[in-house]
């Protein structure tokens, strides 16, 4: 009794245990595909949060009784921000406290330092009419006596005490002395400028209405020296014609091609390309909603492609240059509805006062008349933020350079006797992404029309990037067909030869050999595609045509052949072997078409098919393209669709098909009528296996798709899936970007697409099922 | 098993009585299948050896005998279907109307096509009951709707079926019981109006009722059809048939009228076997 005790206990423990520890495998699955879904979804989730602006600093200025703050601004990490007065002075203030063992104590609002930008004697007493910004860091101070003065506060890191201390100063890039800029040193009423290294362009309107081009262009380059003293420069004064009236704005782009002029409600583009002539290359008339509306401002985004017009009834509209049959051309893209639902309605002004740009993005700020602060995105279309911010109008505005904060200087008592600086901390990270943008045509610059591009980096800071996820969803779809195309025919055939006509012995050899292919590792099957299909392909594109007809033709007829064979001489080969002799064949046949291929290339395809088909067909050549990515992903999902569906086909009972025979059936209305029919679920499911492979199918399509992410079914043409977009963005995408969400945003919809085709089969498999088993 | 009624116990039933036939002298007439020296091989075992007898028309066949004796393999080349077996070679001859079914120009879906089988299991297609009652017309090419609609109710009236199954001639068959199933499965075969009927043990997986409903069909059947029928149930071969072929180790071992097989046998080894000495 005692052994059988003891022996029930240790058996009844290990049942427990295995019982135990599959219930934890199967969970731990369960649990990790949760999570990665989980995981997947928490990265994807910011880009779709709209933005978010809080306050964060608030300090009062000390300002005299007649000064008045004209400019502001802030360093990268927002620690310390400035002022720039009437009476030409700038003042820095600290907007975070010191650590507390640094030597130099100082707290929130403290003064870091407070100089006159005028440090030429004959400067002294002059009031500051225009602080004009440039995209980079520069700046120009222009008084009411017409001189002007360009500046640049900067900032620097010391590190006292292992403590990192942000220190202000001001730097002048061309010298302390007044800039000559209008030959007749007339003061200006507006004035717009840019600069690289080697040219500064200015081009401002004088009080006495002329509008005039100024050119300086560096003997060596204007960054050699930080306090400017030794730059050598050469002047060039130009005259621009300017057709009517007075000039209200004036931009420059950042790359010294084009200024845009707006008078009233119309804006003239002139070519600053030219050293010798400015000519007028645009004009801009925006159709206003109703008559009384006009323009009010204009802004240049980032990128220096396109121009914002905002107008008196709170619209702004995007105009860039588009190529037309008439040359390039300025046209209206989209535009932006600053009003909201609630100005819409109020009786209040909404007319759009300035638009402020963000440096390297294509967000933009809007102030209305009534005070409200808009945030929109360009490219998608987005409005990201609507509300007020401080006052109705602020003195001075400035977004942070990393575009993560505002600085606003504005009064907040009536008799402007105290004045705020206040920074708001901006929470925006992803306004390029909406879900619109992602699945939908969308105008980009520089495009003649709204397109599905899939374009996420370039070289420039400022370029605008193209995340539709439409071409690359495409591309996934695109190569799972070409490949079922090519696999599920010779697939589905081969299994129904070796599951229901091939001899038992033969079977046992072929079966386990084609399961063997699914062991290649794709990545051998992507290399030969890529660098030996590929070309081989472009070089003998008939041949790869001519074997598509040769091989099933040289089959069947050595098929038709072997019937017909007398017995005598079927007798001398085993009936296994027999098939063997379709390998000399289909080598002759493969011979042929090769053989054939040049010849056929110069009876139909003047010697060269590939150039036929771009020159005489205009059909667009890729060398690597659908065919070669429908091949190679073909061969590595047939062994795939292969070894199921013959199974499938295999475990058909042998008494449904003795059933069929016994009635009369020929082999070929039994394999019709019974046995795919009954074998149906296995095979659909076999099927799907197969595309569900394809569509994750990563190294294949990465080498041999060329990663063209087209929007073409051609059959010449590349493509690039969501899986090989993923594989090929995702080392050079920077951690939290928006790139690296929208990558995640990918493999998410990778997961859905995967998700959907099983759950779709398996959803038919089963109701097949129900049908045609339960033998 | 079954309590057996008397009656049909009792192999002098009257029929066999009045058509008492000599089995070794038949006329051309009242042969439906003559078998002359069948010899066959599964690969290098022999499994049948020189059987030669002849199966009358219009009645009954039993072939019976302990398991592995070869009777369910002497049905089986009757339509053939040992071809689909591998390694299976076969001397001798069977003819049906005087021509050798293993003759070369035989076309071997047209010989199936008259001589119908029902297996052990019963096998409908996953199809509907309507469906699988007109398979054989349908690969024949039939596709009149009305000619299709008449045989498949001619055919279930006929192997007892129609009432149980005229009101769901379109759901599958897969859903009736197993005795409906074979039943469905004998109207399957008779829809092509077969010459012989083969019935490999078709009551072996059936439960009683439905096994004595079989019995009652096949007594019908005779009336249009040869049937040659496989059991491994002596009752069974006793209650149906006509004729009786005791089969042991691949020899056709005795073969006479049923009534005499079992109450006369001529050999030990059929005595022994009726009583119950082996099997």
């Amino acid at each position: 009794m005692a052994t059988l005790v003891s022996s029930n206990r240790s058996r009844g423990v290990k049942n427990s245990l295995a019982k135990w520890l599959i219930t934890l495998g199967g969970i731990s699955v369960l649990f990790t595909l949760v999570l990665i879904f989980l995981y997947l979804l928490y990265v994807v989730k910011p880009i779709f949060e709209s933005a978010q602006i809080e306050p964060k600093v608030s300090i009062t200025l000390d300002l005299k009784a007649n000064d008045k703050v004209l400019s502001t601004g802030v360093d990268e990490l927002q620690e310390v921000a400035y002022q720039i007065t009437e009476t030409g002075n700038i003042d820095f203030y600290h907007l975070k406290a010191s650590a507390p063992k640094a030597d130099n104590q100082f707290s929130v609002g403290d003064n870091a330092l407070s100089m006159s930008l005028f440090a030429s004697d004959d400067l002294n007493q002059e009031r500051v009419t225009n602080v004009v910004n440039s995209f980079s860091a520069n700046k120009i101070l222009h008084t009411a006596k017409g001189n002007t003065v360009l500046i640049q506060p900067s900032f620097y890191a010391k590190y006292a005490n292992d403590t990192r201390e942000i220190i202000p100063q001001v730097n002048y890039p061309l010298g302390k002395d007044s800039l000559i800029i209008d030959e007749q040193q007339a003061p200006l009423s507006n004035l717009a400028f840019a600069m690289d290294d080697e040219k500064i362009v200015f081009v401002g309107f004088t009080q006495d209405k002329r509008l005039i081009k100024t050119s300086f262009i560096a003997e060596d380059d204007f960054s050699s020296s930080s306090d400017g003293e030794d730059v050598e420069y050469e002047t060039i004064f130009q005259q621009i014609e300017l057709l009517e009236g007075k000039v209200d704005e004036i931009k420059v782009t950042p790359d010294l091609s084009l200024a845009f002029i707006r008078v009233a409600s119309t804006v003239y583009v002139y070519s600053l390309s030219d050293d010798d002539e400015v000519n007028l290359k645009a004009t801009i008339k925006p159709t206003l909603d109703n008559n009384g509306t006009y323009l009010t401002s204009m802004a240049l985004l980032s990128g220096s492609s396109s121009v914002l017009l905002g107008d008196s009834n709170g619209q702004i509209s995007q105009w860039f240059e588009v190529a037309t049959e008439a040359g390039r051309k300025f046209k209206q893209i989209r535009s932006f509805d600053a009003r909201g639902i609630e100005g819409r309605n109020s009786q209040t002004s909404n007319a759009i006062t300035t638009i402020y740009t963000e440096q390297y993005r294509k967000s933009f700020y809007t102030m209305t008349d009534n005070g409200m602060v808009n945030v929109f995105y360009t490219t998608s279309s987005a409005h990201l933020w609507q509300g007020k911010l401080g006052s109705a109008q602020p003195e001075a505005f400035a977004i942070a350079p990393r575009a993560n904060g505002l600085i606003i200087v504005d009064n907040d008592s009536i008799d402007g006797k105290k004045t705020n600086l206040q920074v708001f901390s901006v929470h925006n990270e992803h306004p390029e992404v909406t879900w619109q943008a992602l699945w939908q045509e969308v105008w980009y610059e520089g495009y003649p029309e709204p397109d599905y591009i899939w374009q996420s980096t370039s070289g420039s800071d400022d370029f605008e990037g193209k995340f539709s996820l439409v071409p690359i969803s495409f591309g996934t779809i695109k190569a799972a067909l070409y490949a079922m195309l090519f696999a599920v025919p010779i697939a589905l055939t081969a299994a129904i030869y070796t599951a229901y006509f091939m001899t038992p012995v033969m079977r046992k050899k072929v079966k386990p050999t084609i399961e063997l292919m699914e062991a290649l590792p794709t990545v051998i099957l992507g290399f030969l595609a890529g660098l030996w299909l590929a070309p081989l392909m472009e070089e003998y594109l008939p041949a790869i045509f001519l074997l598509f007809i040769f091989l099933p033709i040289s089959t069947l007829i050595t098929a038709f052949a072997w019937y017909n064979l007398p017995n005598h001489w079927k007798d001398k080969l085993p009936e296994t072997l027999a098939p063997l002799l379709l390998i000399p064949v289909m080598v002759l046949a493969i011979y042929a078409a090769f053989a054939l291929s040049g010849v056929l290339e110069l009876a139909f395809f003047n010697g060269d098919m590939r150039q036929y088909l771009t020159n005489d067909l205009g059909i667009d050549f890729d060398q690597r393209n659908a065919l070669v990515v429908g091949i190679a992903m073909g061969f590595a999902v047939i062994p795939t669709i292969f070894s199921m569906a013959e199974d499938a086909i295999f475990s058909v009972p042998s008494h449904l098909t003795s059933g069929s025979l016994a009635l009369g059936a020929t082999q070929w209305q039994t394999l019709i009528k019974v046995v795919l029919l009954t074998a149906s679920p296995g095979i659909f499911s076999a099927v799907m296996m197969g595309l569900g492979r394809a569509v994750g199918e990563t190294m294949i399509v990465l080498m041999a798709t060329g990663n063209t992410p087209i929007l073409d079914w051609s059959i010449f043409q590349g493509m690039r899936t969501l899986a090989a977009n993923i594989a090929v963005e995702m080392p050079e995408s920077e951690v939290g970007s928006s790139h690296y969400r929208i990558l995640f945003l990918a493999a998410f919809v990778l997961f859905i697409f995967t998700f959907i085709f099983n759950t779709a089969a398996e959803f038919v498999r089963q109701r097949l099922r129900e049908k045609y088993s339960s033998m | 098993m079954i309590s057996i009624s008397p009656k049909i116990l009792t192999p002098g039933s009257d029929i066999a009585i009045e058509k008492k036939l000599d089995l070794t002298n038949l006329t051309p007439e009242q042969v439906a299948l003559d078998i002359n020296k069948l010899n066959l091989f599964y690969g290098k075992k022999q499994a049948l050896n020189n059987i030669t007898m002849s199966i009358p028309k219009g009645q009954v066949t039993a072939f019976i005998g302990p398991s592995g004796c070869g009777k369910s393999t002497l049905l089986r080349s009757i339509n053939r279907m040992n071809d689909l077996v591998d390694d299976c070679h076969i001397s001798g001859e069977i003819n049906l109307h005087g021509n050798n079914i293993y003759d070369k120009h035989v076309n071997v879906a047209e010989l199936r096509r008259k001589v119908g089988m029902v297996f052990q299991r019963p096998n409908p297609f996953p199809k509907t009951i309507y469906e699988n009652v007109v398979y054989g017309l349908r690969i024949m090419g039939e596709n009149n709707r009305r000619k299709l609609d008449e045989a498949a109710e001619k055919s279930l009236r006929s192997a007892a079926l129609w009432n149980e199954v005229k009101d769901r001639l379109h759901e599958s068959a897969l859903g009736l019981s197993g005795g409906q199933q074979q039943r469905l499965v004998i109207a399957r075969a008779i829809a092509i109006q077969p010459e012989v009927l083969l019935l490999d043990e078709p009551t072996s997986a059936l439960d009683p009722i439905s096994t004595l409903t079989i019995e009652e069909l096949i007594n019908d059947l005779k009336k249009q059809f040869t049937v040659v029928i496989v059991t491994h149930n002596m009752q069974q071969a006793a209650r149906v048939s006509d004729q009786t072929a005791f089969m042991y180790m691949g020899d056709l071992i005795e073969y006479s009228d049923t009534n005499t097989l079992f109450t006369t046998p001529q050999k030990k080894k059929t005595e022994d076997y009726i009583t119950g000495r082996y099997g």
